[in-house]
């Protein structure tokens, strides 16, 4: 049933307004179009709303999603029955995931472009290439950094690719455990830097980065030091008078018309009125686990397995990145404190253990980067005693005496590993949840041990008396990247998008976020996220609303 | 019903010398105020008793008033539409955890010792909660040794947490947490281990809390990445300038 109420229609109507959504309203306003942004959370003020307050922020989930209100299920095969579990919970609000964020923005590699030409097929995995190279996007790599504020320097990273700028903003001074990291390395050979950083530590676009508290990963910042599309790009296309942020606002449906076409979504506002809003494009950028879900929520008489989904593949092919890591403790009689709970979350990293090297009996490699060990409640400790002389002593000994260093788990993709909506269990508006079907690869499970006991070696090394190695099992979902449910490529039979994020069934649905991505890549996906977003969003300012088209060759 | 960025600001930062219960019975408060003196006992430094974790617990269980504080301290969040319902119905659920948990906790010390739980000596009570929690007491952590482990979901919510792991959760959160919540008085728990944590919420948002000292002053960038020396293409720093010199 088609609601009452329809706002005039506009060029470009786009659906979650976190990191991507976030670059899509900047760049298709600044280019003059008529642009909505519909964000279903709020829209919290960084200067308002948000202090240092660990248990608020990290306990009880004032920034993330409800689980009681949007749950989602997990299952490890397709005979289990799915189980509630807050699978890669994303915080949803204006500015989504760059509100918690610690901000790792480190570039892609030119090998995670083209897994496929390199490695062939791999058993139980569905590798294939991206339809475009390292070099399609380096130009948007410069532009995300400079305009949304990284900062890092601009040299230290001795495996990265080509670069045409240097970064806006010098890193933070290294912590006392980031100290460690760059000593223990440095003993070993192992070239490591400051692992870029979505902050500024100067004036940066007019940016005051007061912020020194360590209140980082999983706070939101007061200050202008994080950079976030909430108080970045969002306020830039606002000030183009082009763009109309409507928060609140669940977009239930992507609305599909005669000739094939969307015409524009549903949503349901804060009051529970229902709202078509009509746009010549639309956008989705709510993340792969939630822009699939939209995607097969809109089912019609032309996409009877939702919107876009003539190859059956939306939802399929998804990765996850877990975070795996080691832990360190020094002895408190002995060594000096390192304050594991001090700084902006990370300092100092390598891309050393990045590319294949088969003698480690796997394809691939994964950033790997010393780390917080965080606050009171929440210290990072495996094996913390839950109660008793033995919890409060080793809290005493440990606390200021830890450091961690950790990975970014490069998963590969398999087709089997996928999203779609879960048959029992449905969120506070009674739609389907999002059910995630996952098994590790054993590609998955090595590389994970290797790199964590490669961290052991660096932390021994740093001079830590006891390690605590903490290995894959199987994907718990404790990072917000997801990647894979809607793949890039050319062949319509066997990608959902084309190069340029555009589906190929319905040729004005866009899905900007890591859902094209068609393989994980082994760093922290929101830069590349980000930069693809811009690259598309020019493709649909420059070429697509101007009636034209580009098509880009098979690379090499 | 109005958005999270639009709830008021209501009542006061929590007293966390009252003897007042809102939720729990007089002798529900005596338990668990004996339960947390356990989880985190009394030494040559404050425990969970002193830093007035059974506050803290009773606040948070007694409805959806205290649920989160506002960003500057002053008092707590009016939740509002369908988060009201959703925090009602976690809290709901939390107070039958504890009801029933604490009737299980004065069975067993009946049973074994025929007293309450709340009148017996340290160690009975801890025989009391290993059987409880049915597993043995926590043993030191000690150095010198590698403890593998595998990954775990790190954002720890009380979401279906039964009694035991849901005390002890409380109780740690109690002891840590920001002291407006009715906990950690005088930051006590923060003392304990040593947190240079902020005075107050306030002072995280406006610049006044610096950990600028815990930071490495004596460094060198060159120094620290050797390979800068090898590149023409960019300039090498020697220092960050800026915010934390």
């Amino acid at each position: 049933m088609t609601p009452k109420i329809k706002p005039a229609p506009v060029d470009v109507v786009i659906v979650g307004l976190g990191a991507n959504g976030g670059t899509a309203a900047k760049v298709l306003s600044e280019a003059g179009l008529k642009v909505v942004g519909l964000e279903r959370g709020p829209w919290l003020k960084n200067d308002k709303h948000y202090s240092g307050d660990e248990l608020k922020f990290v306990n009880r989930n004032y920034m993330w999603p409800d689980s009681k209100l949007t749950p989602r299920t997990v299952r490890r095969s397709e005979t289990e029955v799915a189980e509630p579990y807050p699978f890669s919970m994303t915080p949803q609000l204006v500015g989504g995931g760059t509100n918690h964020w610690a901000g790792w923005v480190p570039r892609p590699r030119e090998s995670d472009f083209m897994l496929r030409s390199l490695h062939g097929d791999i058993d139980g995995a569905s590798l294939v290439d991206w339809p475009f190279r390292y070099d399609h996007l380096e130009p948007y790599l410069t532009k995300v950094e400079w305009e949304f504020g990284v900062s890092g320097i601009a040299g230290a990273d001795k495996t990265e690719p080509f670069r045409s700028k240097p970064y806006p903003s010098m890193p933070l001074p290294p912590t006392r455990w980031g100290k460690k990291f760059y000593d223990a390395c440095n003993k070993m050979g192992i070239n490591a830097f400051p692992i870029p950083h979505a902050s500024v530590t100067n004036g940066h676009k007019g940016r005051n980065p007061f912020n020194r508290t360590s209140f980082w990963n999983q706070y939101g910042d007061p200050s202008g030091a994080r950079s976030n599309t909430a108080t970045t790009f969002i306020p830039e296309a606002i000030a183009t008078g082009n763009f109309e942020l409507r928060s609140e606002a669940f977009v239930r449906e992507v609305v599909v018309g005669k000739d094939g076409k969307a015409t524009g979504v549903i949503y349901v506002d804060e009051d529970g009125a229902e709202i078509q809003q009509d746009a010549k494009v639309v956008i989705l950028t709510l993340g792969a686990i939630e822009s699939a879900r939209l995607m097969l929520m809109s089912k019609s008489s032309k996409f009877p397995e939702g919107i876009a989904n003539s190859s059956g593949l939306v939802g399929k092919n998804a990765t996850f990145h877990e975070y795996l890591f080691a832990i360190g403790f020094f002895d408190k009689d002995i060594d000096d404190p390192v304050y594991g709970w001090a700084g902006n979350y990370i300092s100092g990293g390598t891309m050393d253990f990045y590319e294949t090297d088969e003698s480690r009996g796997y394809i691939g490699g994964s950033i790997t980067a010393a780390s917080q060990t965080c606050h009171p409640i929440n210290m990072v400790f495996p094996g913390r005693p839950l109660w008793g002389q033995a919890l409060k002593d080793s809290d005493r000994t440990f606390f200021s005496h830890a450091m961690k260093i950790g990975l970014i788990l490069h998963d590969l993709p398999q087709e089997s590993n996928r999203v779609d909506l879960d048959p029992n269990v449905k969120d506070y508006m009674g739609l389907p949840v999002a059910r995630i079907t996952h098994k590790a690869h054993a590609n998955d499970v090595a590389m994970g041990k290797w790199q964590v006991d490669k961290n052991v070696e660096i932390l021994e090394m740093a001079g830590a008396r006891k390690t605590i190695p903490v290995y894959l099992d199987q994907m718990t979902g404790n990072t917000c990247h997801q990647h894979g449910t809607a793949r890039m490529g050319f062949d319509p039979a066997k990608s959902v998008l084309n190069e340029w994020c555009q589906s190929h069934d319905v040729e004005n649905l866009f899905v900007l976020d890591g859902s094209g991505f068609p393989t994980a890549t082994g760093v922290n996906p929101t830069l590349t996220m980000m930069a693809n977003a811009w690259r598309c969003s020019d493709y649909i300012a420059d070429y697509y609303l101007k009636g034209r088209e580009m098509r880009l060759e098979q690379p090499k | 019903m109005s958005s999270k960025a639009d709830w008021k600001t209501i009542l006061e930062p929590v007293n966390p010398d009252s003897n007042e219960p809102l939720f729990f019975t007089k002798h529900e408060w005596d338990t668990v105020e004996a339960i947390a003196a356990r989880i985190i006992p009394t030494d040559h430094d404050p425990g969970a008793k002193e830093a007035r974790a059974v506050v803290f617990i009773d606040r948070y269980l007694s409805g959806i008033s205290y649920i989160f504080a506002s960003a500057d301290g002053s008092g707590f969040l009016e939740i509002d539409g369908k988060h009201a319902h959703s925090w009602r119905a976690r809290i709901s659920d939390l107070q039958k955890v504890y009801r029933e948990g604490l009737l299980v906790v004065d069975e067993v010390s009946m049973s074994t010792y025929s007293k309450k739980f709340v009148a017996l000596d340290n160690e009975s009570q801890d025989a009391v909660l290993v059987k409880v929690s049915g597993q043995p007491k926590p043993g030191a952590v000690n150095l010198g040794t590698t403890e593998p482990a595998t990954t775990f979901f790190q954002f720890v919510s009380d979401d279906g947490l039964p009694f035991w792991p849901a005390i002890c959760l409380h109780v740690k959160q109690g002891f840590y947490a920001d002291p407006v919540y009715g906990g950690n008085k005088n930051h006590m728990g923060w003392k304990v281990i040593g947190f240079d944590g902020p005075e107050n919420l306030k002072d995280t948002m406006d610049g006044t809390y610096t950990t600028a000292d815990k930071f490495t002053g004596d460094y060198n960038w060159g120094e620290l990445i050797p390979v800068l020396a090898n590149q023409s293409d960019f300039p090498v720093p020697v220092k960050s300038e800026g915010m934390y010199n």
